[in-house]
């Protein structure tokens, strides 16, 4: 038993992190703001969502394929974290247009006028010019900031508290989650629920204050982000299951009950994994949400986590790299196919339109991943390197 | 000697049928006990509510120099109190290595936190090393437990069981799926340790149960029908009856 570095333990975390280097910096050398222009901003944005869509997928896999809790609630704490931010963006935004609209009356305006005239713009569309409660920090970058992992972890720790705490497992933890994710959606979708009801927030795509930068620099700054966030998150996921606390959440995972007996409180990891798991999520959305510009409550409809799930699950549960080889592969197939580029497929008497059918193919492959290749794509590794060892 | 172990008056019902009817049972805190009895005579369940996996309806269970009450506990209190169980069914960790299931079964503390900040350290690796080879899994220390036969999964479950450090072992037929040489290790083990811990076997195998040369408890119909020596009990006529005559 001889003790190395942790990367060194772990070669995957070392190749991923090259991966993504390499991949980062190819984008950027080919963007329209800082190479060649062989990438549009458009492609950049898509690809920088995918990277916090992988990071998503890895926190997914630490709460499924890791302590086995198939959460299917997980884009809840995506999309809160995209909303804590876009309130911030969306203020400072119209706060500084209304400011400099106001900036031409004769009397300036006082802070409250200022704020009031900024709900009302804000509001206007759902009715209302009150500024609501929940909007009280929208001023301040820093503490949205702190929003978008302390509102989302909140959640989930009092969820977990909850739902653990009665030993709930199974199939109906993971309605439960179902429930959650839909309950948060159609309180959103209310126009008093203060988040604009149907409308979202939008206009996430303009940084308040960097105005003079145009979105093809954005895009590659996202971009970054994106990829750093997705190191970090991946280097910190891969120590978290690396160590004997992996070994813990493992076993957990394929008998809880007889982890019990040894002593360890299954309630309390399960807990400090799930939460920091919607943590991770949330800084995944805080991410997304600016780089799609619009956010709204049909983000957190069940489907959405189930496809989480799907990714996670094509590309290989229980071993970080094939969730980010599943969110990568099967969320840029997608856009692909339902983009309407894919060459329609010619059968005899039926033409297979992609836009259609591509649901039903994905879903179809779910079924079969499930059924032939547990493992998923990552699977398919092991027919190269035999692992020696589980779970690293 | 005061009893490590107190169960009193003990009684659990599952769907009106009384698994456990007003059982008592003690041990001391260095004591080898050998608990016998047909099937369905509650052996199970009366190992299932001193760990803490059920609660009984009456009775009382105090645990220690202080008579702490088990049932407030969960299971995880109760391991940590130290009370370790094996089970029938040998459940170790098949995904991960011999190793793995030895370190996580080390005497540490279990707080998710601290796990998170635990090191492997020179004695944590050398007490590893020791365990395994108690149990005669040297060879095997960075085999995944799946692997193993079933004898040997018995054993790592000794070694995690040891590795727990308890002071009250509850082990639930240990030679089930062993060889005779493997049955004699056993024995000479189960007997070393209660020379210092608290033991209690639950057996099937007679034969089994007169090599522990031990105080013998025969259950029945969920109580103790009785108590002594194997001798003893094997020369009482209702112990005959329900029992041996079979």
């Amino acid at each position: 038993m001889t003790r190395k570095p942790f990367i060194l333990r772990n070669p995957s975390v070392l190749l991923m992190l090259a991966v993504l280097a390499v991949f980062t910096a190819a984008v950027t050398l080919m963007s329209q703001a800082y190479g060649s222009g062989a990438v549009p901003t458009s492609m950049v944005k898509v690809l920088g969502k995918t990277l916090c869509l992988a990071l998503a997928a890895v926190a997914m896999d630490l709460v499924w394929g890791y302590i086995g809790i198939l959460s299917l609630g997980q884009m809840a704490f995506f999309a809160l974290g995209g909303y804590m931010i876009g309130q911030w963006l969306m203020y400072a935004r119209t706060e500084a247009i209304v400011a400099a609209s106001l900036a031409q009356a004769p009397i300036p305006p006082t802070p409250l006028e200022l704020q009031e005239a900024t709900a009302s713009q804000i509001f206007g569309v759902v009715g209302s010019s009150d500024l609501p409660m929940v909007w009280s920090f929208a001023h301040s970058l820093p503490l949205q900031l702190l929003l978008v992992v302390a509102v989302p972890g909140l959640l989930a720790l009092v969820f977990g508290w909850l739902a653990f705490r009665s030993r709930v497992n199974g199939v109906y933890l993971s309605i439960l989650t179902q429930a959650m994710t839909l309950a948060l959606a159609l309180w959103l979708f209310q126009n008093d629920s203060g988040f604009r009801g149907n409308n979202g927030l939008s206009g996430l795509q303009n940084i308040p204050g960097l105005d003079g930068v145009s979105q093809a620099r954005l895009s590659i700054w996202f971009l970054w982000a994106s990829a750093a966030a997705l190191g970090l998150g991946y280097v910190l996921i891969a120590w978290l299951v690396g160590g004997k606390f992996g070994s813990v959440i493992r076993a957990i995972r394929d008998d809880e009950t007889r982890v019990r007996f040894l002593g360890y409180p299954v309630e309390g990891f399960k807990l400090v994994v799930f939460t920091l798991a919607a943590m991770i999520t949330a800084v995944a959305g805080a991410l997304y949400y600016p780089q799609a510009g619009i956010i709204n409550p049909a983000e957190l409809a069940p489907i959405a986590s189930i496809y989480l799930a799907v990714w996670v699950a094509i590309g290989g549960r229980g071993r970080l790299y094939g969730a980010v080889i599943g969110a990568v592969f099967v969320s840029l197939l997608s856009s692909w196919f339902t983009g309407g580029r894919a060459p329609d497929l010619a059968l005899p008497g039926y033409v297979v339109k992609w836009v259609d059918w591509w649901q039903v193919a994905l879903g179809l492959s779910f079924v079969l991943v499930t059924l032939f290749a547990p493992r998923g794509i990552a699977g398919f590794f092991d027919l190269f390197t035999r692992r020696k060892e589980s779970g690293s | 000697m005061s009893a490590l172990l107190e169960v009193s008056g003990v009684s659990v019902s599952f769907d009106g049928f009384r698994a456990i009817d007003n059982l008592s049972f003690s041990i001391g805190p260095a004591e080898l006990r050998a608990v016998i009895g047909p099937n369905g005579a509650g052996k199970t369940t009366f190992m299932d509510i001193i760990t803490g996996k059920t609660r009984p309806d009456a009775g009382e269970v105090l645990w220690g120099e202080y008579s702490r009450s088990l049932l407030k506990m969960n299971e995880a209190q109760i391991a940590r109190a130290g009370i370790g169980r094996k089970f029938q069914r040998p459940t170790v960790f098949e995904d991960q290595s011999v190793a793995d299931n030895l370190t996580m079964a080390l005497r540490a503390n279990r707080n998710p936190f601290s796990v998170l900040g635990w090191r492997a350290s020179p004695s944590s690796d050398q007490r590893v090393t020791e365990l395994a080879a108690e149990v005669g899994l040297a060879e095997q220390v960075n085999r995944k437990a799946g692997e193993l036969s079933h004898g040997q999964k018995q054993w790592l479950e000794i070694g995690m069981l040891l590795a727990q450090e308890p002071r009250l072992l509850l082990v639930d037929e240990p030679a089930a799926g062993m060889t005779l040489a493997e049955r004699e290790q056993t024995t000479t083990l189960l007997r070393r340790l209660a020379e210092t811990h608290a033991v209690v076997v639950v057996e099937h195998d007679m034969d089994f149960v007169r090599r522990l040369n031990c105080k013998v408890t025969v259950l029945h119909q969920g109580s103790v029908l009785a108590e002594g020596s194997l001798d003893h009990v094997t020369r009482n006529p209702q112990v005959i009856e329900v029992y041996l005559g079979r």
